[in-house]
């Protein structure tokens, strides 16, 4: 499985050890969050409800394109890819 | 470690919570109050409370709008905050998502270990450990009825707990918008403790289940006395919950949120009822106190705000009392304002302003 850089936004960066980005290996999407939640227990959580879906403010983005208009957790990650985790714009 | 580097023995410390973050607000002498600032900043904070039944725990929610809603807790008076091992989290199989909590109530003085927890969508979550591991009551999960079950507009919430501390057996749970829900059987099984409260917004005024319960307080030396505010009146029970009378008697609405008492003079309580716009009715922000278990309240305003602008709401956490003599009352508006009361609500102050939106106060006076 390819080696795949996920980038975190600052309000989780605590729970892996303070990097602002980790490495991980994952086929898709989902596979990635697995591995995330294996390298740091309850990051899973943060992304999804228990159910294993993703919360709605929070969008991943695969290069620049966001998972939402793909194939959701399972869109596809080839070899390179770059993960994006961000906080959507919203609130108040 | 010292609990008390900060605090001597005796402070009343409040647990303020926020809609951006958890304040606590410490006196010495209920007059003069310091506002402190904790490192649970800029998420909604539906509630804290301290536990100091082993050491001085703070536990406070942390629901967050982006990554997700976690129970927290503190040793350090909210400098450092952890996370339980195993937190709130419904199993996958319920097919349920944590949206908020909503309740931490520290369990039976002869129970130390014990906490249990609220949330919507409603469930009891209960610990044994402190706080560092909890589980779903499946009793309640599992209701028959739960398919039924409908939200307030704040959410289907369980909002309110009481373990009774003369049954281990018997605990209450406030939920909007299903009603007064009893175990009798350590959370085995639970009923339908609604008879004689009113559910306006229903074409059957009465029914078993559907009501909009906002608060629920338990006397303390009574057990089978209760009372609450909901949302179609005030009323108490002698009978744990079997029958329910009115006592909204004189008050100007049967809306409100929050309903306190003060446990050395159990007949004395408090409310703060609202207008249709949800805020003070007429233009003078008002509690109302009884002396005589609601058969007759009188409007408590001497330091409160009051003029043309005054639109001040308290949601159903924002009223409670110490458990001192005379009691000491503390009020937190829906824009900001804390109010105090070191004489059972005959004289008021404001003690902190420009607070965010305040969820919750809870008031404790350290050992």
């Amino acid at each position: 499985m390819p080696m795949i850089t996920v980038s975190l936004p600052n309000a989780l960066r605590s729970r892996a050890g303070n990097r602002s980005s980790v490495t991980v290996s994952g086929s898709t999407v989902r596979e990635v969050i697995d591995a995330l939640e294996h390298d740091f227990p309850g990051l899973r959580f943060n992304l999804c409800y228990e159910n294993g879906e993703l919360r709605p403010y929070v969008n991943i983005f695969l290069n620049s394109d966001n998972i939402r208009y793909l194939r959701g957790l399972d869109t596809p990650i080839l070899p390179g890819a770059r993960i994006h985790i961000l906080q959507s714009v919203a609130g108040g | 470690m010292s609990y008390h580097r900060s605090y001597p023995q005796g402070t009343v410390v409040l647990a303020v919570g926020t809609k951006r973050g958890l304040f606590l607000l410490s006196s010495q002498d209920r007059e003069k109050w310091q506002v402190t600032p904790t490192a649970l900043n800029g998420t909604r904070v539906f509630y804290a409370a301290f536990d100091q039944r082993s050491g001085c725990r703070l536990f406070a929610t942390d629901n967050g709008d982006f990554f997700g809603t976690f129970l927290r807790y503190s040793d350090d008076f909210g400098e450092t905050w952890q996370e339980p091992r195993r937190g709130i989290q419904f199993p996958p199989e319920s097919n349920q998502k944590l949206v908020n909590i909503w309740v931490i109530e520290p369990g039976r003085p002869n129970e130390p270990g014990t906490l249990y927890v609220g949330t919507d969508p409603a469930a009891l979550w209960i610990s044994h450990d402190h706080g560092e591991t909890w589980e779903v009551n499946d009793g309640l999960l599992s209701h028959p009825t739960r398919s039924q079950w409908g939200p307030g507009a704040g959410g289907l919430c369980l909002h309110t707990i009481i373990a009774d501390p003369t049954r281990p057996e018997r605990m209450w749970v406030g939920i909007s918008a299903v009603g007064c829900v009893r175990s009798d059987d350590g959370g085995k099984t639970w009923v339908f403790a609604n008879r004689n409260t009113r559910a306006d917004f229903q074409p059957d005024k009465y029914p078993e289940f559907g009501q909009c319960l906002h608060r629920m307080v338990q006397h303390p030396t009574q057990p089978d006395t209760l009372y609450q505010q909901n949302h179609c009146g005030i009323y108490k029970t002698f009978n744990a919950g079997d029958e329910w009378i009115d006592i909204q008697n004189n008050l100007p609405s049967d809306f409100g949120f929050p309903i306190a008492l003060d446990v050395h003079h159990p007949e004395t309580l408090f409310v703060i009822v609202e207008g249709m716009g949800r805020h003070n009715i007429g233009d003078h922000f008002t509690v109302y106190r009884t002396r005589n278990a609601g058969e007759q309240w009188e409007p408590l305003t001497q330091g409160l705000p009051a003029g043309p602008g005054v639109r001040l709401g308290v949601l159903r956490h924002g009223l409670c009392t110490d458990r001192l003599d005379p009691c000491g009352v503390y009020v937190g508006t829906n824009t900001g304002q804390l109010f105090a009361s070191r004489d059972c609500g005959d004289n008021w102050q404001l003690i902190a302003d420009f607070l965010p939106p305040i969820y919750s106060v809870t008031a404790t006076m350290l050992v």
